[in-house]
């Protein structure tokens, strides 16, 4: 990431507080900034607080019951005296959200097409043949087919990894300056969660979007992260760059998140497996621990 | 099951053309008496005879049976549009709104049906033309018919408003009327669907109920009520049984209605 996008003041700044009924203080004093074409990630154990931050970025924290207070500063201006109407003409197009289950996050009475085409029509009043174009842009931009074929097909007849992938290209439709990925890969197999994470990676450098990356996997994050924030009972404890934070830790929790990381087992010829059937599955194979270093 | 289905689809579409088409089956026009052939025994002229006032009863049985066949999926219609309205903005506003909405309508299912009705019914003008008496006794129970479905759909769309798409939808900066007719009304649609075939029968059977009773559609013009009420006298029956036809053809229309829904519209 550039030094000079390091300096540059902040598309999100969070300094908030939130908690629902019967559990207070889910976030405490909240800081957070995230910079222009930067993918922060955000780790931290499940229950922590991550999910409450997506939807008190994006104030629907009141769908849960939830209340919060502080300030949402995005591009300068506080969001948080908003009202519901203006905040429904920033949702989506300024700040969009990729929710973890992708299968269920689109309508399964809908068409992918009439899915994508109310996304597009809820900003813009645009002829149906813009629209159409916006619509095709999108799923090229997510590597899917943009054919009829496609279009016309419901949600139950997808794959898991084509439904998030639909999640992305409605998210990108407007090309929105902060993209918040809340566990996008949670849902997915390794294989495709690779593949979701690289298309991240470069829909950031195309369209010059900054991603807020939520995920309790840390080793997702690290991969795409420019920066990684470590969430703990509705805290940042630590926001580094991602390198430095993994090979310098500064905070207890954090360190305790790294060296929890699954380190592969590294088999050698002539060990002795519990299971003999075993061995001519990992015949040859060589498992090494991922690179952490970015 | 498949075979049962496609008969009964098959009956109801044959029963259905020949009401529709009832001015070119019929023999006679349903309101013309035979005064020389009263209560006449089927014959060639009068396919069921005629009736005490020397009306031709098949003409009869055609046209009442194109009122019910009619009015019935209307009144049904209306139903389910009222309980879509009522039961969808409901759970879709929750709150205090769905408690006061779902309280009126347990109180609603509370009296006994067919009793409000009979009340309701005595209530308005019963001394009206025919057609008036036909869109009186339909809106009636299009109008006290909603309040089963509604507490289904409210059920239904609470459900929605709680779930993930719906989230995703508010994300992307849908919401208010556009949020309930654009992703939870076409999620309705099975629901809504289930609970219009559901009423149909019922209704054609509180038409004919109100109609026994003498509260439903007016003479002249014929229902299934109506012709029910024939058999309300005795005494002829052993010597008339095909007085009993109305009936057979009620219960074989409601029947179908039945084995023509999907097992899964039942179960909704």
């Amino acid at each position: 990431m550039p030094e000079l996008l390091m300096n540059a003041q902040p598309v999100l700044s969070l300094r908030l507080s939130a908690s629902y009924p019967g559990r207070p203080a889910v976030l405490r004093d909240l800081a957070l900034d995230v910079r222009p074409r930067e993918i922060l990630g955000l780790v931290g154990q499940s229950g922590c607080g991550k999910s409450t931050m997506a939807l008190a970025i994006l104030k629907l924290l009141f769908l849960k019951g939830g209340k919060m207070s502080g300030s949402i500063q995005f591009n300068g201006r506080d969001l948080l005296p908003l009202k519901e109407k203006e905040m429904r003409g920033l949702r989506g197009k300024e700040i969009a959200l990729v929710s973890q289950s992708p299968i269920s996050s689109l309508n399964p009475a809908l068409r992918i097409r009439t899915q994508m085409e109310e996304a597009w029509n809820i900003h813009r009043r645009t002829t149906r043949e813009e629209c159409t174009r916006a619509v095709l842009g999108a799923l090229e931009s997510v590597s899917l087919p943009a054919d009829e074929t496609f279009l016309r097909q419901y949600p139950a007849q997808l794959s898991v990894g084509q439904a998030q992938r639909v999640l992305i290209a409605m998210a990108v439709l407007h090309r929105p300056p902060l993209l918040i990925a809340d566990e996008p890969t949670s849902a997915l197999d390794i294989i495709i969660q690779s593949e979701v994470l690289e298309l991240f990676s470069s829909l950031s450098r195309k369209l010059g979007m900054s991603i807020l990356y939520i995920s309790h996997d840390l080793l997702s994050v690290a991969k795409i992260s420019h920066r990684v924030a470590v969430m703990s009972q509705g805290e940042i404890v630590e926001c580094r760059k991602t390198a430095e934070l993994f090979t310098n830790p500064l905070h207890a929790y954090t360190r305790k998140l790294i060296a929890a990381l699954p380190v592969a087992p590294a088999f050698s010829s002539g060990e002795t497996l519990v299971y003999p059937e075993h061995a001519t599955m990992i015949a040859g194979a060589e498992l090494k621990t991922p690179n952490l270093t970015m | 099951m498949k075979v049962a289905r496609i008969t009964a689809l098959a009956f109801l579409v044959v029963v259905s053309a020949a009401c529709l088409f009832a001015d070119f089956v019929a023999p006679a026009p349903y309101a013309r008496q035979f005064r020389d052939v009263p209560d006449a025994a089927p014959s060639h002229q009068h396919l069921l005879g005629t009736d005490s006032l020397g009306r031709d009863r098949f003409s009869r049985v055609l046209y009442g049976t194109r009122v019910s066949l009619l009015l019935a999926p209307a009144a049904a219609l209306l139903a389910s549009i009222l309980a879509a309205l009522i039961g969808g903005t409901a759970g879709f506003v929750g709150g205090w709104l769905e408690r006061c909405v779902m309280a009126a309508t347990d109180l609603f299912l509370s009296l006994p049906w067919l009793f409000l009705l009979i009340t309701v019914r005595a209530l308005l003008p019963l001394n009206t033309a025919p057609f008036t008496s036909v869109l009186i006794t339909f809106a009636l129970l299009g109008c006290l018919g909603w309040a089963a479905a509604a507490r289904v759909i409210c059920a239904d769309a609470r459900t929605f408003c709680q779930s993930d798409f719906i989230l995703r939808a508010r994300a992307s900066g849908s919401g208010g009327f556009r949020l309930l007719w654009r992703h939870i009304v076409p999620n309705l649609k099975p629901v809504l669907y289930a609970q219009f075939w559901i009423a149909v029968p019922v209704f054609i059977l509180a038409e004919a109920n109100l109609g026994a009773l003498g509260l439903g559609v007016a003479e002249p013009l014929p229902s299934w009520g109506s012709l029910l009420r024939e058999l309300e006298s005795f005494s002829p029956l052993s010597s008339q049984p095909w007085q009993f036809v109305p009936l057979v053809l009620l219960i074989a229309v409601v029947s179908c209605f039945h084995l023509a829904m999907k097992k899964q519209e039942l179960s909704v």
